[in-house]
């Protein structure tokens, strides 16, 4: 399909949605608004959080806030995750090392490290960014691993066979080489640091998204929950939007994909 | 002086606790600025011979000197030229061509200069920012014949490298090697199961037995290609119509089918 005709049937498919929702919640009241909040509803709950704000802040800074976490934790997790894919993959010795000590860790889900988090650090920033750090670490250093193992093993002897020193090695050739799948793990790790962070916060935050998902619910106020969930879905996809421009630039080599 | 040296070298390779001979006592010289084509039945380690004096693999006893020198791993000076070309797909043709010399840290002005002599050598003017994905099997094999090239090296190392493409575009490119050789002739070694590209391209031809490899046979090829005057036909398909082309190429064929029936059990 041509991307503007895509484009339009996208658009089209999200208007017929919203008239649904409005002629089932305003018209025919064959939902109750009680439950379900009406588009009217939504639009008043956002101009609410945006304008006056709500649990204690407005709709910007709540998402600022958890942005700012995403994001450190997120960086934080892949600086460390990468270097260690790579020396895994390149290195038997060090895969034997780390590789018991991962296999422990695996297979824990990033949420159960949300109470000892908080018993640690508290309900601050510092508890957040530790449980996005394991999220994110995970996905981060199994994928550039498998990118490592997975060269051509022609492409490393053309590299030795041309005297490749150790640094240009790994910058100008395991790299670039294991990038498609580095980035595949990035995607993932970004997928689970909005995740992880949401869930942080529902159990216990000062500020971001995730608290503001919380009050709304103690105040049984779905559209203010909507208006939250709605905040999570945007900035999440922004970000894996912004992640997907970064690889595209990075990989210039790759044929163009549709 | 022998660029290229194998001295009884033998090869054992273990599978399943017990021990398989790969190579048996294999003793060939390539001497400087020669070309050397080994053939031989498929699984016979003529590749095997060649990755190790790449450097890639080490003999179970015997040695592998090339310009003099044991080879204790790969390195510059013995470049290779793989069947699946093993280009850098992130780097653009010209600097899939200036990686050798990077690493070699040949300064920039030097460097330029002989990056544009491979590319102009080699045919590929206009495809300097290219990525290899863009270009056809021939286009790439040409960049790595060029990144081997350009690094001077003291033994070039081919290991079937038109194996990977088309008949005609392999025709192509034999024309070229032998013209290349002609202009700028290097110490060759060169793995094929092709007989008639071993007799076309190489000044001496080894034949290989079937597992364990043994050398078999050297025929000297560049005597008769001199004595016949094959050089005044520009022409594959010319060169290998003359009698003398086919007689070798016949005799060769019957040293090696020996071999194949022999491996039929």
């Amino acid at each position: 399909m041509r991307p503007s005709r895509r484009f339009f049937v996208g658009i089209t498919t999200i208007a017929a949605l919203f008239a649904v929702w409005a002629v089932l919640t305003m018209v025919t009241g064959t939902v109750s608004t009680g439950r379900f909040p009406s588009p009217l509803q939504f639009w008043e709950s956002a101009r609410q959080v945006l304008t006056v704000g709500y649990a204690d802040a407005t709709l910007f800074a709540h998402a600022l806030h958890s942005l700012k976490l995403v994001v450190m934790g997120f960086l934080v997790a892949i600086a460390a995750g990468i270097p260690l894919g790579l020396l895994m993959g390149w290195s038997r010795r060090a895969e034997a090392f780390v590789n018991p000590v991962f296999l422990l860790i695996r297979p824990i889900p990033p949420l159960a490290w949300i109470p000892l988090a908080i018993l640690w650090l508290g309900l601050g920033d510092a508890a957040k960014i530790m449980v996005i750090f394991f999220a994110a670490f995970v996905p981060s250093v199994i994928n550039t691993f498998t990118g490592v193992r997975m060269i051509e093993p022609h492409i490393i002897e053309a590299a030795r066979m041309l005297g490749t020193g150790r640094r240009r090695m790994v910058r100008e050739v395991l790299v670039p080489a294991a990038s498609p799948m580095i980035f595949t793990g990035l995607r993932l790790s970004l997928q689970a640091s909005w995740t992880t962070l949401v869930a942080a916060e529902l159990v216990g935050a000062l500020a971001g998204l995730g608290r503001v998902l919380n009050v709304a619910q103690q105040d049984i106020y779905p559209a203010m929950v909507m208006v939250g969930m709605a905040a999570v879905g945007v900035l999440g996809w922004a970000t894996t939007r912004l992640l997907a421009m970064i690889e595209a630039r990075a990989m210039p080599w790759l044929p163009a994909r549709a | 002086m022998s660029a290229i040296v194998f001295e009884s070298v033998h090869r054992q390779f273990e599978r399943d606790g017990k021990s398989f001979p790969a190579l048996d006592n294999v003793t060939l010289t390539v001497a400087d600025k020669e070309f050397v084509a080994l053939v031989g039945p498929s699984g016979c380690g003529k590749t095997t011979c060649l990755r190790m004096a790449a450097g890639f693999e080490a003999p179970s006893s015997g040695r592998v000197l090339v310009g003099g020198v044991p080879v204790t791993g790969p390195g510059p000076d013995r470049a290779v030229v793989f069947q699946q070309f093993a280009l850098f797909p992130w780097k653009s043709v010209e600097d899939n061509i200036a990686f050798g010399l990077r690493n070699r840290k040949v300064p920039a002005d030097e460097r330029r200069e002989r990056i544009a002599g491979a590319i102009r050598l080699m045919g590929l003017e206009g495809y300097e920012t290219a990525f290899p994905h863009q270009l056809s099997g021939g286009m790439q094999q040409r960049v790595a014949i060029a990144r081997a090239y350009v690094l001077d090296p003291q033994a070039l190392l081919m290991d079937e490298p038109f194996g990977a493409l088309d008949a005609q575009t392999r025709v192509v490119m034999q024309e070229e090697l032998v013209r290349l050789a002609r202009v700028n002739p290097r110490t060759v070694l060169f793995i094929t199961h092709a007989v008639e590209e071993a007799v076309y391209l190489a000044d001496r031809v080894a034949i290989m037995t079937r597992r364990p490899g043994r050398i078999k046979e050297v025929i000297d090829v560049r005597s008769i290609r001199a004595a016949e005057a094959w050089d005044r036909h520009e022409r594959v398909e010319d060169v290998m119509d003359l009698e003398s082309f086919v007689h070798l190429r016949t005799h060769i064929w019957r040293s090696l089918r020996e071999e194949k029936v022999g491996g039929e059990r």
